[in-house]
This record gives C-alpha cells, sequence and structure tokens, in this order.
C-alpha cells in the first residue's frame, strides 16, 4: 500500500466563545471578564487517506466539518492531535504546505474581487512559479473543460454564483497540486452548474489523479462522486466507509411499487407491509435483510395479476437524514 | 513579487476611475482647508507659543507628507479596512498562498489616492523650509529624509498595531484610529502647548515627541523647553525603526492568535 496522503490523528479543536456584553461600557467588560464556554468543534478525529481517493466529507450544520477542513489546509491551528498532509504539518510548514494544495471555500472567492478573471489567473502562475508551459497547457484544459471563455475577461466581482466557482476551480488546480480541499463546492448553484462542476471533480480525480475531499450539503454529490463518505457530527466521525455499506446497514425498507390489473378488496402479502394504495397501485415496503425483491414479487403474483411493477431503493437522502435525526450512529 | 500584487492592485483601482478623482480632490480640499485654518488663526495672533506659521508649518508638513506617504504604503494594513478584510476571509485567503503575510498584506492596498494629501503636505513642507529660516548645514540636508523615514515608519507602526488588534475586536478600531489620527494632528503642533501629561504619553507611550518635534527643534535651532538631552532629535530614526519592529513583533503573535481562533 502507499503511504497516505493525508493522515489525521485525534484531531481536536476547542473554540472560547466568550460571553458578549453589549454596549461601550460592555467593550470594556469583555477585555477583563473571561466568562468563556468550550465549543469542540473538532472532538477527537482521526482517519486517514490514500491518494487518489474522493471523499465525501458529510454532517449537519455545525457539525465541525469547515473547521476540519481549515486545519488540513493549514488556516487554523489544531487544540489537540496530529495532522500530516503530503508529509508536512500544514500550520508549521504554511507556506510548503499551500504550494503543494489546491483549496476553494465555497462561500468565498480566491480570486481578486476587481480583477478580470484571467488577470487573476496569470498573478497565480507568479505566486505559485508555475512554468509557462504547464500552466498554458492546464489553462487551456480548464477553459475548455468548465467553460471559461465568456468571462475570462469580467471582473470577479460581477460573476455569477456558477461562474465564480468555476473560475475558483481552475485557480486552484493551476498549480498541479496533488491534492484539493472542496468546501461545499455545489452550493447556491442550479442543476446544470452542479452537474458541470461534478464532472470536472471526477475528471480531475480520474485523468489526474488528484485526491480530494469535499465537504457537501448535497448529497447527490456524494452519490455521484465519491466512493468513500465520512459523515460527522458533533465533532467526531460517525461512519467512514462505501456509500454502499451505509445504505446496507441504515437503509431501511425498500418499496416495490405493482400496478395490479384490477382493484382487489385487499391487498396483503406476509413479509411485507402496505405502505399506499391508490386505486390499482399499490406500495408495499419490506426490509432488505428479512426478504429479497424477487421473493416479493413470486409472493405478490402468485395471489394477485400483476401488469407492471417497479423496486425502489431507499434514497441516500432519507437514509443520511434519519442518521443525522434519530442519531443511528451514536451508540458505536 | 510585491511589485505584481501592487500592480495588480492598481488595475484594479483604476476600474473606479471617477471615484478615484473625487477622493483624491476630496482629500486634496480636505487637507488644504486644514491648513488654510492655522494659517488664518496665526495671522491674528502671530505665533503659538513663540512658533510662526513657517516654523508650525515644519512640524505640519513633515507630519502631513509622512502620513499621507504611509497611508500610501502601507494601506494594506488600515485598521479599518483591514478589519473588514479579515470577517470577509479574505486574510484566510491570503494564508492560502505560498507567500509571507506581512508581503501579501503590503501588497494587497496601495492607495494612490493619497497622491493629493502627500503633495499638499510636500507643498507645506517646502514652503516652510524655505520661510522658517533654517540655517542650512549638510547635516540637516540629510536629516530631512531620515525624518520623513522615521515618521512613515512611525505611523507604519501604528497601523499595524491597529490591524493586529481587529483580530481581537473590530469594535476597538474607533479607539485606535483617535490615537493615530489624533496623534497626526496634535503632532502638527509644537509639544509645548500641550499638558504635561499629554506630552508625556507623547515621549514614553507613543513616542511621537521624538520623530517630529524635536527633528524639528533641532533643524530650526530652536531651544528646548523640555530639557531632554541633547541628543534627542537624533533619536527619531532609532525609535521610527523601533516601533516599526515592535509592531511587526506583534503582527506576529496576532497572526498566531488568529490561527488558533478563526473568525
Ligand atoms: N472561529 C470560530 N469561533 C468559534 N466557534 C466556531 C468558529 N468556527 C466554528 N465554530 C463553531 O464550531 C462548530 C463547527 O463549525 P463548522 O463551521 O466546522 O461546521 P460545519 O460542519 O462546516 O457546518 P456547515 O455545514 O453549517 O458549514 C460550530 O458550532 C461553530 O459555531
Ligand atoms: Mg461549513
Amino acid at each position: 500500500m502507499q503511504p497516505a496522503i493525508i493522515s489525521v490523528n485525534h484531531l481536536h479543536k476547542h473554540f472560547k466563545i466568550y460571553k458578549h456584553h453589549r454596549g461601550a461600557l460592555g467593550a470594556l467588560c469583555n477585555l477583563f471578564t473571561r466568562e468563556a464556554t468550550t465549543v469542540r468543534a473538532v472532538d477527537g478525529v482521526s482517519f486517514t487517506i490514500q491518494p487518489g481517493e474522493l471523499v465525501g466529507y458529510i454532517g449537519p450544520n455545525g457539525a465541525g466539518k469547515s473547521t476540519t477542513l481549515k486545519m488540513l489546509t493549514g488556516l487554523l491551528t489544531p487544540t489537540g492531535g496530529e495532522i500530516e498532509v503530503n508529509g508536512r504539518v500544514p500550520w508549521k510548514q504554511r507556506r510548503a504546505h499551500v504550494a503543494h494544495i489546491g483549496a476553494v471555500f465555497g462561500q468565498r472567492t480566491t480570486l481578486w474581487w476587481d480583477l478580470p478573471v484571467i488577470e487573476s489567473l496569470d498573478l497565480l502562475q507568479y505566486i505559485y512559479k508555475i512554468p509557462p508551459a504547464q500552466f498554458q497547457h492546464n489553462l487551456d484544459e480548464f477553459r475548455t473543460m468548465l467553460e471559461l471563455d465568456p468571462f475570462l475577461n469580467t471582473p470577479v466581482r460581477s460573476l455569477s454564483l456558477g461562474q465564480r466557482m468555476r473560475a475558483d476551480l481552475c485557480a486552484a488546480l493551476l498549480h498541479d497540486p496533488p491534492l484539493l480541499f472542496l468546501d461545499e463546492p455545489t452550493i447556491g448553484l442550479d442543476v446544470v452548474a452542479k452537474e458541470r462542476i461534478r464532472q470536472f471533480i471526477l475528471h480531475i480525480n480520474r485523468a489526474r489523479g488528484v485526491t480530494v475531499i469535499l465537504t457537501t450539503h448535497d448529497l447527490a454529490d456524494v452519490e455521484k462522486l465519491c466512493e468513500r463518505v465520512m459523515i460527522i457530527d458533533y465533532g467526531r466521525v460517525l461512519f467512514d466507509g462505501r456509500l454502499e455499506s451505509l445504505r446496507d446497514r441504515f437503509g431501511g425498507q425498500r418499496e416495490l411499487v405493482v400496478d395490479m390489473a384490477e382493484e382487489y378488496a385487499t391487498v396483503d402479502v406476509d413479509g411485507a407491509t402496505v405502505a399506499a394504495r391508490e386505486a390499482t397501485r399499490v406500495t408495499y415496503q419490506f426490509e432488505r435483510n428479512a426478504l429479497s425483491a424477487s421473493d416479493l414479487i413470486g409472493r405478490v403474483s402468485a395471489r394477485y395479476r400483476i401488469r407492471d411493477l417497479m423496486v425502489r431503493e431507499p434514497n441516500i437522502e432519507d437514509t443520511v437524514r434519519r442518521i443525522y435525526e434519530e442519531r443511528l450512529l451514536d451508540e458505536e | 513579487m510585491y511589485r505584481r500584487l501592487v500592480g495588480a492592485n492598481m488595475r484594479g483601482q483604476m476600474q473606479y476611475r471617477v471615484a478615484f478623482l473625487l477622493d483624491l480632490v476630496g482629500t486634496g480640499i480636505g487637507t488644504a482647508a486644514a491648513f488654510g485654518t492655522l494659517a488664518l488663526i496665526l495671522q491674528r495672533f502671530e505665533n503659538i507659543a513663540g512658533w510662526t506659521l513657517a516654523e508650525i508649518a515644519l512640524l505640519y508638513g513633515l507630519v502631513e507628507t509622512a502620513f499621507g506617504l504611509m497611508d500610501m504604503i502601507f494601506s494594506g494594513f488600515d485598521p479599518g479596512t483591514f478589519g473588514q478584510q479579515v470577517r470577509r476571509g479574505t486574510f484566510d485567503q491570503m494564508l492560502l498562498r505560498p507567500l509571507g503575510l506581512t508581503l501579501q498584506v503590503f501588497g494587497s492596498d496601495f492607495a494612490l489616492r493619497r497622491l493629493a494629501r502627500i503633495f499638499q503636505g510636500a507643498a507645506v513642507l517646502g514652503y516652510a523650509l524655505i520661510a522658517a529660516g533654517i540655517r542650512w548645514t549638510l547635516l540637516k540636508v540629510l536629516f530631512i529624509p531620515v525624518v520623513l523615514a522615521s515618521l512613515v515608519c512611525f505611523f507604519g507602526a501604528l497601523f499595524i498595531v491597529g490591524a493586529t488588534i481587529t483580530f481581537w475586536t473590530v469594535e476597538s478600531i474607533e479607539v485606535v484610529n483617535i490615537f493615530t489620527y489624533g496623534g497626526v494632528e496634535m503632532m502638527s503642533y509644537p509639544m509645548e502647548v500641550y499638558h504635561p501629561w499629554l506630552r508625556r504619553f507623547f515621549t514614553f507611550i507613543i513616542p511621537g515627541i521624538f520623530v517630529n518635534y524635536y527633528p524639528a527643534l533641532y533643524l530650526l535651532d530652536r531651544p528646548d523647553p523640555l530639557h531632554m538631552p541633547a541628543f534627542a532629535p537624533l533619536l527619531a530614526p532609532v525609535v521610527g525603526g523601533g516601533m516599526l519592529l515592535a509592531a511587526l513583533a506583534f503582527w506576529n503573535f496576532g497572526i498566531r492568535y488568529y490561527q488558533s481562533t478563526g473568525t
């Protein structure tokens, strides 16, 4: 096995929030009183990531995703624990570290607000000391893939959200970093824009071998991109593994939707419950571990005449929502 | 690299050409009005604490020119805008680039519109140098750029300290600005007009007295009413440079604090 590109060990980040007094007198109080509550934004996270992986880092609001990413990119110093990225400790060797990563924090741009996109990119060429041939080659490739041409000469402040995200992605990758951090890369984008960004991420991961870690609230991102997903909440990793195994364990009930040839008075079968019934259309729910879809179809067709049917997998959205809400993973 | 960053910033500024020109004219009128008022007052009283208009113009011209220069060179550190930058995440963006942070902040803004203030200050300074009856020696000629540089370092240090404080709190910007801009105003007048505790403040806490008042005494061959050691005027570069170094140390400390707390 190759050495890990990222290894994180018992990572902690605690924020102290000082009680805030308001007003002018309050500001003075703030200087002297130290009533603090501690927020454990990241509370003992450990994982390793191999080169070439594409990992989804998900969790509800305030779970600690951005905080983890900020520590991995060297923006924040951990309270405790260790991080090694590309063999470096991010906050100790900031400049060497950031020269070898790309990072896009979705809500913020890394580009110069008042400059046309192309000038920002040119500036990055000097900042990262990118050889001209490599720069040109990368720029040409990203320009076509991300369709940057229509707004290359527009100042960044006038770009739409989707355009800005594409420009930011391009900017983050010009220096050929082996590693890319994306914090909510699809936030606020329309369906088409999201799809385009996903295609691009997939491409740079597959074709260029860039290791990618992304956080998102859109589980379609995870479904379409990530083989591995980590779920965190309250600063702890609740799940780390393949998406399918998450579905297998917590997928809950599958559904069989049947269009009967006629309306029956009762439509019960063993091992399944009737979840909905509407004229000749009946929806059964059944446990994936207790009964296979073909067995259930056999049982239904033994009793009733079927015109058409369809098996529905529980969608990942629901699965993850249940995990967040019911805290299914908490006991582990 | 600094040149490239500043160049980028200027191209950005040039996109707001009208705002730029208005600003230039505005500050120009502002400083002209300030000195005009002073001149009018002096016409009636002839002198302030024994200082003639031309002599006060020396204090004023040195401070204004240096502050204008500083405001242009250090505008990345302007506590007001820097505080906003931190909140807006621009500082995080700098942390993500493989360049020194101090260089990037310097390169993040170069306020050309301060040129108006610099020219005004330089005009007043020029008038003072001609009209104040200075008995010129080679040393004095060489001393003037040293004083200006010391003043730039001195005010730059105040800006850097102000910018650093915004890592902790943005609310205190007003207080910091009182020191910076108030200091500029006060240093434009001879120190003997102030109450002794204010003078002490400018001697021991924010030692502005050494970068402007004492050098002016030396240039004008005026006796020192405050009875400092005779080498006091020569402390200007020491004080200016020392303040700047101390401010940079505080700045680096502030960055470490920021990296441990975030915004
Ligand atoms: N600089 C900070 N100072 C104090 N508390 C902070 C700071 N940054 C984050 N927190 C707190 O730490 C916790 C984790 O925040 P974080 O931004 O990592 O969440 P997240 O998983 O990215 O959430 P979201 O999905 O909403 O972006 C939250 O409770 C947040 O309020
Ligand atoms: Mg976040």
